[in-house]
């Protein structure tokens, strides 16, 4: 017996894989498949719903022989992530609700459900990679998950399991396979927020604020010398960065370069616009001994799946952190994470501001 | 080498007893018949059929042809509580009174009568549990189809006033059923002395397997049938008589009204130390609807700090198996409704844990669930800690 541990299991095949793994290793598997949001689709008279998720979470730790529970998890998720989601909408920002619910739901709210029933481990199924109480990208570049990660408690990483951190998604769903788990080994990816069903957060900003909130009234597309060349249906809608929505005719395609909430304008300007050579991060937590210092060189990673950036470490103020890039980069978005990284080793992040 | 598991959720369901299986086993193979044929075959399983009718019927002191059986539980509240309502209220009574604190099986079956156009209003509960009586005589008048409120609560245990609200339905000319699903085979039930005009029982409760139930028609009481097809049961529940499981349900029903007595007595020796070990070891455990009368054999609690959910967890990773009476398909648990209409403040209603004593319990169970109980209190509180 290795010790207990709690594996949250998604229903999908990363999470189903870990969890097989842990077992085939001997350990004490405990499945709990969390409970964030209500279903949609739910009859009155059934205050609870079924989702096809945690159906096949629940038929996956039935064919290993684990107990499973669902955990009730709606209102700190709904307090800690989405409320959060729309209040950065609402101020011109585009949110990870992912990273709020690692560092709030899943390695905090979870792993009080671990203390609870006496599990030294955490397991979940990213690809990311926990090494003598270090996070790690995962090996497979295109599925590397670290980025999500950087908020979590650090004392939490030296009880975390990442199995599928090990391997690359193709192994991941070979496997699946290969522990007869055809239920999920072939289910496609899921890239969309988990409460954003069919990617339109719109309809989620709607009804958390209303239709006549600022971020969602009409406002002016503007260039950066002030020039009005449109109109707009809410700059909730809009992102840095973006292209779509916007008036053509230019000779250059225009882009999103900045949302100011104050007076309700989405600003667009060319390409280069976009590209940035600095950035201050808020609310840093570091997940290393001895942290980056002003002066030092890190490698920073402002959006997932962008590659990593070498910079220079400007100033530390508190939990807020200034870098300089050495080559400039493209969209640095208010409310996106910024990700310092020392190689494969996570050293922390922030949020961009 | 851990301990065998130790099952305290005999109010959810009971294992089958192997002399029903006995009893029922013929009619799957050898007494295969339809009872509706005319051969030698089909009088078989008529007569198979016919007797355990009437044993079933002696069991509710009743006449054979006022039981009809069902598929369960769930079934017998819809076609009594719907049954009856469809059948009155073009009659100019499109009332339906009911309580808080029903199985979903009857309210749901109310909320689906409002919808038909019906006026669906329910008894409001005192703290202890029981239905308030004054509440009831307000509610219940002369446009009033339906009452229906169940004989014992199914999360707490506690005994609901069925004579004096059958009294008062029929003075009203209302009907009256009650949900008995957690009454029979601990409480006396008997048509002859409480003038109940439906009464709905479930097999599996006290030892029949799933899907059997019936609901007992008074003589004279019309009934809307909910589905539609041949004359079997009168026309009130029409398909293949299920032989073998009105057997068996004849069968459970008997010997859980023989052994009635001594099981009372020994599970509520058992249910009194459980509570009184469990109230000396937790500090601040609140045992709810335990001042009025009460079914012997649940106990049904709060520990303050702590949520069902990681309660039931904790406990299950220790071995024991309970409920909080509310769960649901997911298995995620929502406060009780119960507790809530009860007015036990949300945090303990959110905290509600069922244990219900059965034929598989022993005083050395209830020792070990003793035992344990401070760590699973511990576990739950550190569980339930990030939920403050």
């Amino acid at each position: 017996m290795t010790g207990r541990v709690l594996v949250a299991m998604s229903g999908g095949v990363d999470s189903s894989v870990a969890a097989a793994l842990l077992v085939r290793q001997g350990y004490d598997v405990v499945g709990v498949t969390m409970k964030l949001f209500e279903d949609g689709a739910e009859l009155p008279d059934r205050p609870c719903c079924s989702l096809d998720a945690t159906s096949d979470a629940r038929r996956v730790a039935e064919q290993l022989g684990i107990p499973h529970y669902v955990l009730n998890m709606v209102d700190h998720f709904s307090r800690d992530v989405i409320a959060d989601f729309v209040a950065e909408y609402a101020r011109g920002r585009t949110p990870i609700p992912c990273v709020r619910c690692n560092t709030f739901t899943k390695f905090s709210d979870l792993v009080a459900k671990a203390d609870g029933i006496d599990a030294q481990y955490v397991a979940t199924g990213h690809y990311a990679r926990a090494v003598d109480g270090a996070l790690h990208r995962g090996v497979d570049d295109n599925k590397d998950q670290s980025y999500f990660l950087w908020g979590i408690n650090r004392g939490v990483v030296k009880r975390l399991l990442l199995p599928v951190g090990e391997m690359t998604k193709k192994v991941t769903r070979a496997l699946a396979r290969e522990l007869q788990l055809p239920r999920v080994a072939d289910k496609p990816e899921s890239q969309e927020i988990c409460f954003v069903p069919g990617g339109d957060y719109v309809q989620i900003l709607r009804r958390e604020l209303g239709d006549a909130a600022p971020a969602l009234s009409p406002g002016n597309i503007v260039t950066a010398d002030g020039a009005v060349i449109g109109e707009h249906d809410g700059f909730a809608r809009y992102t840095v960065g973006q292209r779509r929505g916007l008036p053509g005719g230019s000779a250059d395609p225009l882009y999103v370069v900045a949302l100011r909430p104050a007076t309700r304008e989405v600003v667009v300007g060319p390409r280069e616009a976009l590209l940035g050579t600095t950035l201050t991060v808020q609310g840093v937590n570091w997940l290393v001994d001895a942290p980056p210092r002003a002066g030092d060189e890190v490698q920073v990673r402002v959006r997932h799946r962008a590659p990593l950036a070498p910079a220079t470490v400007d100033r530390i103020d508190g939990d807020a952190v200034s870098v300089s890039l050495v080559s400039p980069v493209s969209a640095i978005s208010p409310g996106q994470s910024a990700v310092f990284y020392d190689g494969t080793k996570v050293l922390g992040g922030g949020i961009i501001d | 080498m851990p301990q065998p598991p130790i099952y305290l959720d005999h109010a959810a369901t009971t294992p089958v007893r192997p002399e029903v299986l006995e009893a029922m086993l013929p009619y799957f193979s050898a007494k295969f018949g339809n009872a509706s044929s005319t051969h030698r075959w089909g009088r078989e399983a008529r007569a198979a059929t016919d007797a355990a009718r009437e044993r079933i019927a002696a069991c509710l002191g009743a006449e054979p042809d006022e039981i009809c059986l069902t598929s369960g539980g769930t079934e017998a509240d819809n076609l009594a509580v719907l049954g009856g309502w469809r059948v009155q209220q073009g009659l100019g009574r499109p009332g339906i009174v009911t309580t808080p604190i029903e199985h979903k099986a009857v309210l749901a079956s109310a909320h689906q009568a409002a919808r038909e156009g019906g006026e669906e209003r329910l008894i409001a509960v005192d703290a202890s549990g029981v239905i308030n009586l004054d509440s009831a005589r307000r509610h219940i008048r002369d446009d009033v189809a339906v009452v229906s409120v169940m004989w014992v609560n199914n999360e707490t245990g506690v005994i609901q006033p069925v004579a004096e609200l059958a009294a008062m339905a029929k003075a009203a000319g209302a009907v009256f059923h009650t949900d008995a699903v957690q009454a029979f085979g601990k409480l006396p039930v008997d048509a002859r002395s409480i003038p109940f005009d439906f009464l709905s029982v479930s097999g599996h409760k006290f030892g029949a397997p799933k899907s059997i139930g019936a609901v007992y028609v008074r003589r004279g009481t019309a009934l809307a049938p909910l589905f539609f097809g041949g004359t079997q049961d009168r026309g009130r529940r029409p398909g293949t008589e299920n032989v073998p499981m009105a057997v068996a349900l004849a069968t459970a029903m008997e010997l859980a009204l023989t052994e009635r007595e001594a099981t009372c007595a020994r599970l509520r020796a058992l249910r009194d130390r459980l509570q009184a070990s469990l109230l000396a070891c937790v500090p601040g455990l609140v045992v709810h609807g335990c001042a009025p009368e009460r079914v012997p054999h649940m106990l049904h609690l709060s520990v303050p700090g702590t949520d069902s959910e990681s309660m039931l967890m904790a406990l299950d990773l220790q071995g024991v198996a309970a409920s909080s009476g509310s769960a649901c398909q997911s298995g995620s648990v929502t406060p009780s409704q119960v507790l809530s209409a009860m007015g036990v403040a949300e945090d303990l209603a959110s905290a509600a844990v069922r244990m219900s004593l059965g034929s598989l319990t022993t005083g050395e169970q209830i020792d070990r669930v003793v035992a344990v109980f401070p760590d699973v209190v511990r576990s739950a509180r550190a569980m339930a800690g990030s939920f403050g």
